[in-house]
């Protein structure tokens, strides 16, 4: 029995330490920590519901989109109104950007880099990849003889920049197995991606004044009026996202996963998964949304999502009590203890800053995953048959069960990318339509400034929620659950592991220094810590204060 | 230092002497310097006794550390929308990216070496994204099982220049609002209170604009750090020298006296003035108006968002950060009363605030009272919106006695709002 540990992860957004007891060359327990603590709520308390869209944004700056249209949603229902058409087309637009722009980003620059090697690719046959790319069906928009050039300059300068202290040489050399040639071709990608991650904000950009950090997502609407170059510009930046998403994700999928199969065997979170849905129709139903609300048993069947059955429980965090609070009535405290028992090794029974959420008393899974396998149980018609295609590709017809693993995981959220990018263009259509039908509203002005309100919303890294209480136009009371608390919460009260602990058990790791299997299954969750580290107002009313340093003497 | 990341077998053997990886690195600084050879030169030294994790040591790139705080990640987000030159272009043929949590292929023990290493070989730029927390004991904010506040110090400590990167790393930002509950603060205040002298470059805003730490970068890469040219606050002058106000594509209108008054409206699609929606333009200083965002796409005000101040970040005073100072950030300005003219009121008490308000109303509806407006654009004598909504108007077409019987008559109507 041997401890490894990764601490830092990199390439997520925040801080988090995994540290894992290996037996046999298996992971045979986890323990998930959540680094920073900054307490978004307490700062959003006593000031208005239109500056808290603002400000718990700043919780993310890489889903703030989808921040802010939860606090808007739950500002809306608080006062009571239901946004005009245009605003919620527009919404969707904006939260569509930021899908598609936070996909990209992650499948190709952040997680793709445990599969693939850059470097590897200054030995590839340019020829050869170039064969080898139009056989795998992925777009050449490189020229691949320039590409290994710049690499050769790079590697003759010998600094290694982003690739300091990288893995590659991980399992003695072993853990990386794509030929030369992909790795060239996927280096190639990671580029493009860059590009077109940014091209993704360019429309987050245009309809919200800026990205990260939108301005113009306001309770009772939006601020943005397209003028007709907006709209034109809209119509370009959509297609051109669109056809790269189309010709390059799912086929680089499917031309890696073939080389890294055995992930398909290991990875499977606690099985059950939970969706709060995105993307509003005209009926604004959540379980009608473009991605609709559901919650599924280890079964995987689905049913609709209760509000009062969310609960959250601090008694492996660093915060004060043991009780297990029913939303929206938390209250937590921050407390800070020691990480491990004395000068032992031992992780003591409070070990992260994360909260471990439950929903009818169990640890759920949020993510691409779990929307995708609520969309499939609801039988969205693009997201049936892109699975079923996905699954017949991989030569596993009909096993959906195979979808959750590290690989599916990794795999899948390429075909909620594509699935975006194609709304994104029936959105914009459907935009231009309306305006050209003659609506021009925008904005509908808040009537009264005193309510309560929930908004359940989706981020790209899974379920999102945000509920306030407002008096007379000031925030009485905040409350926020984010995707990756689900997916990195610590032990609940009976000891079971969190959805990404039970993950990492049973995941093979040879390389104690360099656990790449390790590594991957936490990337594939697309994990947000800065995001997932909550605290809450005492429902009580009672002030909060700064517990004078438990901490301590070391 | 048993319960560290697992570290390499080599480091094992030295910890097991009780020597840790950071005392290592100093002592092959010990041994160069003992050897009569530049203190730069102790991680070639290193690299006889173990292989290096960063390439070479010095090449034709600038070693630089990226580091995140307590951080959303917005600034590094930010960074990655570049486009001249792209962020592919910036990490293989400008600077060595040695160390950044979001796009470095490392991860765990070996990416904290290639710090040390990069720290060892000395000559680096050290960017810092996010506040400093000094909760419970630094423990807030917890990297590599120590506290973020002494990673910061030690690689500070040696760094060339420090870029405190967004309002949080320039004095906390958002998280330094009100109450506080981390106990945040920026990276030139928490410097100078653990005794680190390194020249600290201040560069805010919710996130940092991508053009304004290329702007820094490069002037330090092509141009020399002295030659920067900074305000007594250490930021760059040409981006934060001026406001919003002085560089917006509205300001005309803000001339001519024509606002917005509510999202949506007609004056909206005719892009008037956002400052009766409570625009921090004329307070807040940054280029936003030229740079853009986005690669130039828009910007708030474009949007058709009212500034919010996001740059609004004094280094030397967590308190004065951009959430403190601008909430709430939709209100209008305090009310003045000046001639005919009224101004609505704000709610934030900041004397300075007044002041500026006067200053602008004089300004504003004095060109039209001058007449400077002649020949300019087209001025409605009372605009639609004043006319429905005379109790919220800015511009006041009644004498204030006949205005202040209507407000009476009408009770509470204002904060019921409506729309237009």
């Amino acid at each position: 029995m041997t401890r490894s540990i990764i601490d830092p992860i990199t390439r997520i957004e925040g801080h988090l330490r995994i540290e894992m007891e290996v037996t046999n060359g298996k992971v045979s327990e986890a323990w998930v920590s959540g680094g920073c603590f900054r307490g978004a709520e307490l700062v959003v308390q006593d000031r208005t519901p239109e500056d808290a869209v603002h400000i718990v944004q700043r919780i993310c700056g890489v889903c703030p989109v989808s921040h802010a249209q939860a606090a808007t949603i739950a500002a809306e229902k608080s006062y009571g109104i239901t946004i005009p058409n245009n605003a919620r087309i527009l919404r969707n637009i904006l939260e569509g950007a930021q899908f598609l722009h936070s996909h990209i980003l992650w499948f190709y620059n952040l997680a793709a880099l445990d599969y693939v090697n850059p470097l590897n690719a200054l030995t590839a046959d340019v020829a050869d990849a170039y064969a080898l790319a139009q056989e795998a069906g992925t777009s050449i928009n490189s020229d691949f003889t320039q590409l290994k050039k710049r690499l050769d300059a790079f590697a003759k300068n010998g600094q290694l920049s982003i690739f300091s202290g990288n893995w590659f040489d991980s399992e003695g050399g072993t853990a990386y197995t794509l030929p030369p040639e992909l790795d060239l071709i996927c280096t190639a990608h990671y580029i493009e991606a860059l590009e077109m991650q940014a091209k993704s904000s360019e429309i987050a950009g245009l309809v919200g004044g800026k990205m990260p950090h939108v301005m113009t997502c306001k309770p009772g609407g939006i601020a943005f009026v397209p003028t007709q170059e907006n709209l034109a510009d809209l119509w370009a930046l959509v297609n051109e996202v669109y056809d790269w998403v189309s010709t390059t994700m799912v086929p680089d999928t499917l031309a890696l996963a073939p080389f890294y199969a055995d992930a398909l065997t290991w990875g499977k979170g606690c099985g059950r998964y939970a969706a709060w849905g995105v993307f509003e129709r005209e009926d604004f139903e959540m379980n009608n949304r473009y991605l609709p609300a559901g919650v599924t048993d280890e079964n995987l069947s689905v049913s609709d999502v209760v509000e009062s059955k969310i609960t959250e429980y601090m008694g492996h965090s660093w915060y004060k009590g043991e009780e297990t609070y029913t939303s929206p009535y938390f209250v937590t405290e921050p407390e800070f203890t020691e990480y491990y028992q004395g000068d032992t090794d031992t992780v003591n029974d409070r070990y992260t800053w994360v909260k471990a959420p439950a929903y009818d008393g169990k640890c759920m899974e949020t993510g691409g995953l779990a929307r995708l396998l609520v969309a499939y149980q609801r039988k969205v018609p693009f997201v049936v048959e892109q699975i079923d295609g996905f699954l017949k590709a991989l030569g596993a017809p009909g096993k959906v069960e195979l979808a959750q693993s590290t690989l599916g995981r990794t795999a899948l959220r390429q075909i909620e990318t594509l699935y975006v990018a194609t709304l994104m263009k029936e959105w914009v259509a459907e935009l231009i339509e309306a305006i050209k039908g003659g609506d021009s509203e925008y904005f509908r002005a808040p009537q009264n400034d005193t309510g309560a309100g929930t908004g359940f919303w989706e981020a790209p890294r899974g379920a999102l929620y945000h509920s306030e209480k407002v008096e007379k136009g000031k925030i009485k009371g905040y409350q926020i659950i984010i995707p990756s608390t689900w997916n990195l919460a610590p032990r609940d009260a009976q000891g079971v592991n969190g959805p990404m602990e039970q993950a990492l058990l049973g995941v093979p790791v040879t390389d104690m220094e360099k656990p790449i299997n390790a590594l991957r299954t936490v990337h594939s969750f697309d994990p947000c810590t800065a995001c997932a580290v909550h605290i809450s107002e005492p429902a009580t009313g009672k002030k909060f204060q700064t517990v004078t340093s438990p901490w301590g003497v070391k | 230092m048993k319960n560290e990341a697992i570290v390499s077998e080599f480091y094992d053997k030295l910890e097991s002497r009780g020597v840790t990886r950071r005392d290592f690195m100093k002592l092959c600084g010990a041994i160069a310097a003992a050897a009569g050879i530049s203190q730069l030169t102790a991680n070639e030294v290193a690299y006889a006794v173990e292989q290096s994790i960063i390439g070479a040591s010095e090449g034709n790139l600038y070693p630089v550390i990226w580091m995140e705080g307590a951080s959303c990640t917005g600034c590094t987000e930010s960074f990655a929308q570049i486009d001249a030159p792209d962020a592919a272009t910036v990490v293989l043929e400008m600077i060595s990216l040695n160390y950044s949590e979001t796009l470095g292929a490392g991860a765990g023990w070996s990416f904290e070496e290639a710090r040390e290493q990069t720290i060892a070989a000395g000559n680096y730029i050290f960017v810092y994204e996010g506040a400093v927390l000094q909760g419970w004991e630094g423990q807030a904010l917890r990297v590599a099982n120590e506290p973020g506040r002494d990673h910061l110090a030690h690689t500070a400590e040696h760094a060339n220049a420090v870029v405190a990167l967004g309002s949080c790393a320039v004095n906390g930002g958002w998280m330094a609002a009100h109450p506080n509950p981390s106990e945040a603060m920026g990276v030139s205040q928490y410097l100078q209170k653990v005794g680190i002298d390194t020249t600290v470059i201040n560069v805010p805003g919710c996130p940092a604009n991508p053009e304004w730490l290329e702007a820094v970068l490069v002037d330090v890469l092509m141009l020399e750090l002295k030659r920067l040219d900074l305000t007594k606050d250490n930021k760059p002058a040409l981006i934060f020298g001026q406001t919003i106000h002085d560089n917006c594509q509205r300001r005309g209108h803000f001339e001519n006296g024509e606002f917005v008054y509510e999202y949506g409206t007609e004056e909206e699609v005719k892009g008037y003035c956002l400052y009766p929606l409570g625009c921090r333009g004329p307070q807040t200083k940054a280029n936003c108006g030229i740079t853009r965002w986005n690669r130039r796409r828009s910007w708030c005000i474009e949007s058709g968002a009212p500034c919010i101040g996001c740059t609004t970040a004094n280094p030397k005073n967590s308190n004065e950060n951009w959430v403190q100072t601008n909430t709430p950030f939709h209100k209008r300005h305090r009310m003045l009363r000046l001639g005919n003219f009224t101004f609505q009121p704000t709610t934030i008490a900041l004397s300075v605030t007044g002041l500026l308000a006067a200053a602008l109303v004089i300004h504003g509806f004095g060109m039209k009272l001058t007449g400077r407006m002649d020949g300019g654009a087209d001025f409605e004598k009372v605009r639609k919106w004043d006319e429905k909504h005379p109790d919220r108007a800015i511009g006041a077409y009644v004498s204030p006695a006949a205005l202040e019987d209507k407000a009476a008559k009408e009770g509470n109507e204002e904060s019921k709002g409506g729309k237009a």
